[in-house]
């Protein structure tokens, strides 16, 4: 079937491809940031970094007057410890979800941070302000709440599979897949979704919504796979993906750079990893000098959906 | 492919070393490979300590030995560097002395008995040594002690015929929890000068010499495996008219049972006694059972191999390795479990830590704790919630709560007559505190189902290692085969690069078909 598991995912592409020392350029999204703006990537502006309990206390200055703004850790994973706030009522900050929270609990929510506890192995840790994307309206209607996000795995800076991860009333806004989401594969060819999956099983229509999620052409698809590959090549990880989402009024923004990412893209795409996997280490052993424009034109015409 | 040649290289070098010595040990030497071919055998390890002067000084140590060990030829070895050993007989008792002229510091003295179970105890009815007949000896009380104790005497002789009776009806009374007031005056004279729980045994001893029976202590130990070392126990010995027996004072109508007890030293002399400038002297026993009789140990400890020189180490030592060894087949299935069948668990080695506490209880009642503290420490986790804490204070919090729930649980089940309720303490608490926090963290981040199945897969995968750690013939071969771990070990890096699917996989991408 080509499927990958995570034994051959680890033994075979993320241990002989990622070295440990590039990890903590991707699992510190600060350091991603700063590679991002040196490429020239577009990237959510940062509104500030809460760095010590000290800097909590002055969240308001760095929150200004801003409506909507999200609160990251800069290590965390998986989504841990995001907090989106997408509207002010009064002296209350407005969840997606429309829970109210005031401005102690937003603190409390950084020193938590701060403290680690969304951290990878729990050390200590800063949080980041920043801007809300505001999905571009063609992602809004196949998502219930939450903002859907675009992951492209990429090995040797061939991009090998893409997803569309979008939310449903039982994900609860969160895009992870084993908690309800949906997956939806991407053509890499065209930047148009060919399959979606809710928990392993293939659908045509927004379990919520109703609306079809098959058939759709994403926008700046482009730019998408631009981004990802300059990712590739800022961060020189060899095995990564990508998460890029796309703001209605900026187009793509890189999101952040993933070191591990995870094996369910196959089943959103009904492809075996394997499959692109072993296609992208052939070229990049027959053609090791490949340029940006010739990985992405070699992925595309190869890896197009038939 | 290189690297492939080079893992195959490794895995069958260690599987050559880790064989091949275990090879060499069962052909040449004689342990047999599999647990229960040889009879058990219990080894005893007496351990004098003293501290000699600094600037040093003649020393000798004496220490009683029981007869058996000399007339029957049980299995007897003696230790200590710089020492002249020799043993001395006398009337028949036996001492083993060790002398030194020039000692300073810390001094440790080994003496190691082995023997099979035996049918005797060492407290058999025996004949008076010295010729003539045995004297009770005037214990001197005086004042309102001499009263009481007069009055306890009459009350036990009241209802007694024999020496037996009165050793079984002097004890009985003094032993008895609601004791009368004269038992509790004595009681509390003996207490503060004996200053420990020895002092019943005194006062019984001195109660029956009051009596006119002739009675004086033994000493011996108890034949229980046990963590670290146990003190000498005391022993009552008493002539009926015709013989001298030993008996227990706690349990005084019964004979020694020789599968508990066994009598290291009778006839009233000191158990040991250090001579010269030394201080702070005392006595320890440490009790195991090996499957190795001395006499093959030193064969093995003379053998060129370093690895076996663990039994070389004193009783105590060696009961400490007992679970040390355990711990990589504890590893090796969690790495079974993880990377080949895909069960998801909290934190990586926390089950090992969980099935060593589960070793030492009885399963059910430690799973009953274990999930009882996990629940209720969940329970308050999440009222502690509401107040808003930073992580670190949190989580000490939780120690705090586990440790009250803990001696809560411990004393009601103690009420409840359940005393596996007291072992709780195993349980390693900071590893408790945490998986309480991550359950938690786990529950709100990702749902309940989450995190009911990480704790589900972490005690699956608990109960499993301390199911394999407690066959017999695993541990036997972890424990006198410990170069078995290197094969082991060439088995841990292959599964370290088996790329295949993990069970749970299988059942993941079940429904996988290409589009």
């Amino acid at each position: 079937m080509g499927v990958v598991g995570i034994n051959m995912r680890n033994a075979r592409y993320l241990l002989p491809n990622n070295p440990r020392w590039l990890y903590d350029l991707v699992d510190n999204k600060l350091r991603t940031k700063d590679l991002a703006v040196e490429h020239h990537l577009a990237i959510p502006e940062t509104y500030g970094v809460v760095r010590s309990p000290h800097d909590t206390a002055r969240m308001d200055r760095l929150i200004g007057d801003r409506d909507s703004f999200v609160i990251k850790p800069a290590r965390g994973s998986g989504g841990k410890g995001v907090l989106v706030i997408v509207a002010r009522e009064g002296k209350y900050f407005l969840k997606p979800s429309g829970v109210k929270l005031t401005l102690d609990e937003i603190r409390h929510h950084c020193s938590n941070i701060l403290a680690g506890l969304f951290s990878l192995g729990g050390r200590r840790d800063v949080a980041q302000i920043e801007y809300r994307v505001h999905p571009a309206r063609v992602l809004t209607e196949i998502s219930f709440q939450g903002a859907p996000d675009i992951r492209v795995v990429m090995l040797h800076g061939y991009p090998v599979m893409a997803m569309l991860r979008a939310a449903t009333r039982e994900s609860d806004g969160r895009a992870n897949l084993h908690q309800g989401a949906i997956g939806i594969g991407i053509d890499l060819a065209t930047g148009k979704t060919i399959r979606a999956i809710h928990h392993g099983h293939p659908i045509q229509l927004h379990p919520d919504l109703k609306v079809p999620v098959v058939g759709i052409q994403l926008p700046h698809w482009d730019a998408i796979l631009d981004i990802a590959v300059t990712c590739h090549e800022m961060t020189g990880l060899g095995y990564l993906g990508v998460d890029v989402m796309i703001d209605e009024a900026l187009g793509p923004l890189m999101i952040e750079v993933n070191a591990r990412p995870g094996l369910a893209i196959q089943l959103a795409n009904g492809v075996g990893l394997l499959r692109r996997l072993e296609p992208a280490v052939e070229r990049c052993k027959s053609h090791p000098h490949d340029t940006h424009q010739q990985k992405l034109d070699f992925s595309r015409k190869t890896f197009a959906a038939k | 492919m290189a690297s492939r040649i080079k893992l195959f290289l490794v895995v069958f070098i260690l599987t050559a070393i880790g064989g091949g010595i275990a090879a060499y040990k069962h052909v040449n030497l004689g342990l047999p490979l599999r647990a229960g071919e040889l009879p058990e055998q219990w080894l005893v390890d007496a351990k004098i300590t003293f501290i000699a002067p600094p600037e040093g000084g003649k020393v000798s140590a004496r220490l009683s030995l029981p007869a058996a060990a000399v007339e029957e030829g049980l299995g007897q070895e003696a230790g200590s560097v710089g020492y002249n050993y020799y043993v001395e007989k006398d009337q028949g008792e036996y001492t083993s002395i060790w002398a030194s002229e020039k000692q300073a510091g810390n001094q440790a003295i080994y003496y190691r008995l082995s023997f099979s179970p035996r049918r005797k105890s060492g407290g058999e009815p025996l004949q008076h040594a010295g010729g003539g007949l045995p004297v009770a000896v005037n214990p001197g009380f005086s004042g309102a002690t001499e009263a009481a104790a007069k009055r306890v005497i009459q009350r036990a002789k009241s209802v007694s015929a024999d020496p037996d009776s009165l050793f079984v009806g002097l004890f009985g009374e003094i032993n008895a929890i609601d004791a009368s007031q004269e038992v509790a005056l004595l009681r509390k004279r003996y207490e503060e000068e004996a200053g420990d729980r020895s002092a019943i045994t005194i006062l019984g001893i001195d109660l029956l010499n009051l009596a006119g029976v002739p009675a004086r202590v033994a000493y011996g130990l108890r034949l229980e495996e046990a963590r670290g070392s146990q003190q000498p126990l005391r022993l009552v010995e008493y002539y009926d008219g015709a013989y001298w027996k030993v008996r227990a004072p706690d349990e005084p109508s019964s004979t020694l049972d020789p599968d508990k007890f066994f009598v290291w030293n009778r006839g009233g002399g000191a158990l040991f006694e250090i001579n010269g400038d030394a201080e702070a002297s005392q006595l320890g026993f440490t009790v195991i059972r090996t499957f190795i009789p001395i006499r093959d140990l030193t064969d093995l400890r003379d053998s060129p191999l370093i690895v076996s020189t663990i039994f070389g180490l004193p009783a105590s030592e060696q009961a400490v390795f007992r679970f040390v060894v355990l711990i990589p087949l504890g590893a090796f299935v969690v790495v079974v479990l993880r990377n080949l069948v895909g069960i998801a668990t909290l934190g990586t080695f926390m089950p090992v830590l969980l099935a060593l506490a589960l070793l030492e209880m009885p399963l059910k009642s430690g799973l009953i704790m274990f999930s009882v503290i996990v629940g209720a420490g969940l329970w308050f986790r999440f009222l502690l919630a509401r107040l808003n804490l930073l992580v670190v204070p949190r989580v000490a919090a939780c120690v705090v709560i586990v440790t009250l729930l803990m001696m809560i649980l411990s004393v009601v089940s103690y009420k409840l007559g359940m005393r596996d309720g007291l072992q709780i303490t195993l349980f390693p608490m900071i590893i408790l505190a945490w998986t309480i926090e991550r359950m938690s963290l786990i529950w709100e981040e990702e749902g309940k189902r989450s995190a009911l199945m990480q704790v589900g897969g972490s005690l699956i995968v608990a109960i499993i290692a301390f199911a394999f750690m407690s066959i017999p013939q695993v541990k036997y071969w972890a424990f006198y085969f410990p170069e078995l771990l290197l094969v082991l070990l060439a088995l841990i890096i292959l599964i370290g690069r088996y790329t295949g699917y993990r069970l749970s996989e299988l059942f993941r991408f079940r429904d996988f078909k290409e589009a």
